[in-house]
């Protein structure tokens, strides 16, 4: 395990945050973050299971980075479990307002192919521009 | 020597030297080689009519050529050029004829080659063969000290840059070390430890040894350090860390194994990982003085084989732990089981750990008990941790960088289950004081080097945290831009900003529910 490790799940890309986000890395990790979601990718998921502690700057950074991703017409779904401290902290700082949150990786994984199912309905042309086989891109 | 060579550098005083020979002995040519024992091969240092040879760097590698045999075989050697082997072509170039070698010794030992030739015919005599041994026994003398004083010098700049220059200062942490390098002339080795905080707050801990001693080995040292350092910063976890160190070493081709354990501590969950490939095992004393060795599943020494596996293992450190990490030359003992050696250790530091206090260190209790009447044979690197209770009140002074954030989290999360918080009152607490301390390093950039201080106290009921910046700036922003603040707020139940000509503290206050 690293501080940030990178899988992807049926073309999605996870990005599991390892530790704090604060001051020190937030720039670091939104870049990365930010690199993680390919130039076809319709969502970026950032599993925030394991980490402790996101402070202002971090969630100054979640924001910048939902608002880059809308840019790229992509979405942001943030993983924070239920029990976790980070919960009450998103409640109080409204961050769902801005961000989609799901309590556990499967629910996220769940909501991105919802996500897509729709945008398939609501635009038939623009499903075939979608490469196959993104699971290839490890 | 004479007292006009003795200010020289080695080559100069070397050049000198061949000069005078040169017109004692009546030869056209005059070079001393020395042996580079690393690489087996004798390496030109100076030369007197054959100057060529030190600036192309000629190499002979031993027991060929001229100046290899007469190393190898560690006698005067006398050729004639029209029929004899030489390696190097500068001799034939120079069109040298007619050559006399003698050995440089010291203690025994050859360190170099001292030769002469001449560009005419000429039979060496026994006279010419006392002559020139006489000089190359006067050189070996000079030539070792250069040679030591000049190993000294780089020794020293290596030690200062290579060891940790001060142990961290951590509150409920009590660090100690010590490093002796065996040898009367060299002082360094290849045994080494190191101390840092990593990017999530944890602490590393190392020790390690790279076969041989000398600069080489330190070298090589060196760059394990670096390499470890470089990797754990980047966040990997310890096995994949020393998996890629394994696979570096042996991937540059480095011939010198090492061994190693490298250790991370958790100060706030009070647990540890250790990592151990092919190192004596730490040391761990329990709060009630029971010892024990990690003696886990060792992986290979690095710089073996690559695509080695390591694996890591996982040990409780409540406070009032203690671990000790040292080097075999701590223990081992000529003539003595390991098992003795062991039991030696653990004796001495089961005592030294009772008595240890301000005055006397961990470190130092061991060394002395097991070391202090000992002459060393082997290098010795030893480093103590001890996790000591934390204070009722709680201050420390932290530099104005942002990296210092995840330690200061670790600490007060700490002292904070100490004082009975909640694990939502510590998540609070802790988030808050950071967002303040991180306000006090955005105040600081760009200023030179500042500090900023952190003093937590509480009453039983209520808990009251300072975090009070020092600089000469004079203010009035609000800390972190809004965001940090209305955090800061929410979660806790007051928060006061002062602004002085001294700079600024925040101090903020939760009660306590207690019901933990």
């Amino acid at each position: 395990m690293s501080a940030l490790d990178i899988e992807q799940i049926d073309g999605v890309p996870i990005a599991h945050v390892n530790e704090d986000i604060d001051v020190a890395n937030a720039t670091a990790i939104q870049q990365r973050l930010a690199d993680a979601l390919g130039p076809d990718a319709l969502s970026l998921v950032v599993d925030l299971s394991a980490t402790r502690y996101v402070d202002s700057a971090g969630v100054d950074m979640l924001l910048r980075l939902s608002d880059l991703l809308d840019h790229r017409r992509a979405k942001l779904i943030l993983v924070i479990p239920e029990t976790s401290q980070l919960k009450r902290l998103a409640t109080i700082v409204g961050l769902p307002a801005a961000i989609a949150i799901q309590p556990s990786l499967t629910d996220a994984v769940q909501e991105v192919a919802r996500a897509q199912a729709e945008t398939t309905a609501s635009h038939p042309d623009s499903a075939h521009e979608q490469p196959t086989g993104e699971q290839g891109r490890h | 020597m004479d007292a006009a060579l003795g200010y020289m550098s080695l080559e100069d005083m070397l050049s000198e030297l061949l000069e005078r020979i040169r017109g004692a002995l009546e030869v056209d040519t005059a070079a001393v080689l020395l042996l580079d024992e690393d690489r087996g091969v004798l390496v030109a240092r100076a030369a007197r009519g054959l100057e060529e040879e030190v600036r192309q760097g000629v190499q002979v590698p031993l027991a060929r050529g001229f100046a290899g045999r007469v190393a190898a075989e560690a006698r005067p050697i006398i050729i004639d050029l029209d029929h004899a082997e030489v390696v190097n072509p500068i001799l034939r170039q120079k069109g040298i004829r007619s050559m006399l070698g003698v050995p440089i010794h010291v203690e025994g030992r050859v360190i170099g080659v001292m030769h002469i030739g001449t560009l005419v015919r000429r039979d060496f005599d026994e006279n010419d063969v006392t002559l020139l041994q006489l000089a190359a026994d006067r050189a070996a003398l000079a030539i070792d000290n250069a040679r030591v004083s000049e190993q000294r010098a780089v020794t020293e700049i290596m030690q200062r840059t290579l060891l940790p220059n001060a142990l961290p200062s951590i509150p409920g942490m009590r660090f100690s070390a010590k490093y002796l390098p065996a040898g009367s002339g060299v002082k360094i080795g290849g045994d080494w430890y190191d101390v840092f905080q990593l990017a999530n707050g944890c602490l590393a801990f190392v020790i390690g040894d790279v076969v041989g001693r000398g600069v080489l080995a330190a070298s090589v040292m060196a760059e394990i350090r670096t390499a470890l350092r470089a990797y754990l910063m980047q966040g990997h976890g310890l096995t994949k860390v020393v998996s890629m160190l394994n696979d570096l070493l042996v991937l540059m081709g480095r011939s010198r194994g090492a061994t190693l354990a490298i250790l991370e501590l958790d100060p706030q969950a009070e647990e540890m990982e250790a990592v151990i490939a092919g190192h004596l095992p730490p040391l761990l004393i329990e709060p009630k003085g029971d010892a024990r060795l990690l003696e886990q599943q060792h992986g290979l020494p690095v710089g073996v084989r690559t695509g080695h596996d390591y694996q890591a293992f996982r040990y409780p450190f409540p406070t009032g732990s203690r671990l000790l990490l040292y080097t075999d030359g701590l223990i081992e003992r000529r003539g003595e089981s390991i098992d003795a050696s062991f039991e030696r250790l653990t004796t001495a530091a089961q005592a030294a750990a009772q008595r240890a206090d301000s005055s006397s260190s961990l470190a130092d209790g061991v060394y002395r008990a097991l070391l202090d009447e000992t002459p060393l044979e082997d290098d010795v690197a030893l480093l103590a941790i001890e996790s000591v209770p934390l204070e009722d009140t709680l201050e420390t002074t932290l530099s104005a960088r942002p990296t210092v954030l995840s330690g200061l989290r670790k600490t007060l999360g700490r002292w904070l289950q100490v004082v009975g918080a909640d694990e939502d009152e510590l998540f609070d607490i802790t988030l808050s004081t950071s967002e303040a301390a991180a306000n006090a390093i955005e105040h600081a950039y760009g200023a030179r080097e500042a500090n900023f201080t952190v003093s937590c106290e509480h009453d039983g009921q209520q808990v009251t945290i300072t975090v009070r910046d020092g600089g000469r700036w004079r203010t009035s922003r609000p800390p972190g831009g809004g965001r940090g603040l209305e955090i800061m707020r929410l979660l806790l139940d007051s928060v006061e900003i002062s602004s002085d000509d001294e700079g600024t503290a925040v101090t903020m206050t939760k009660r306590l529910s207690h019901r933990a």
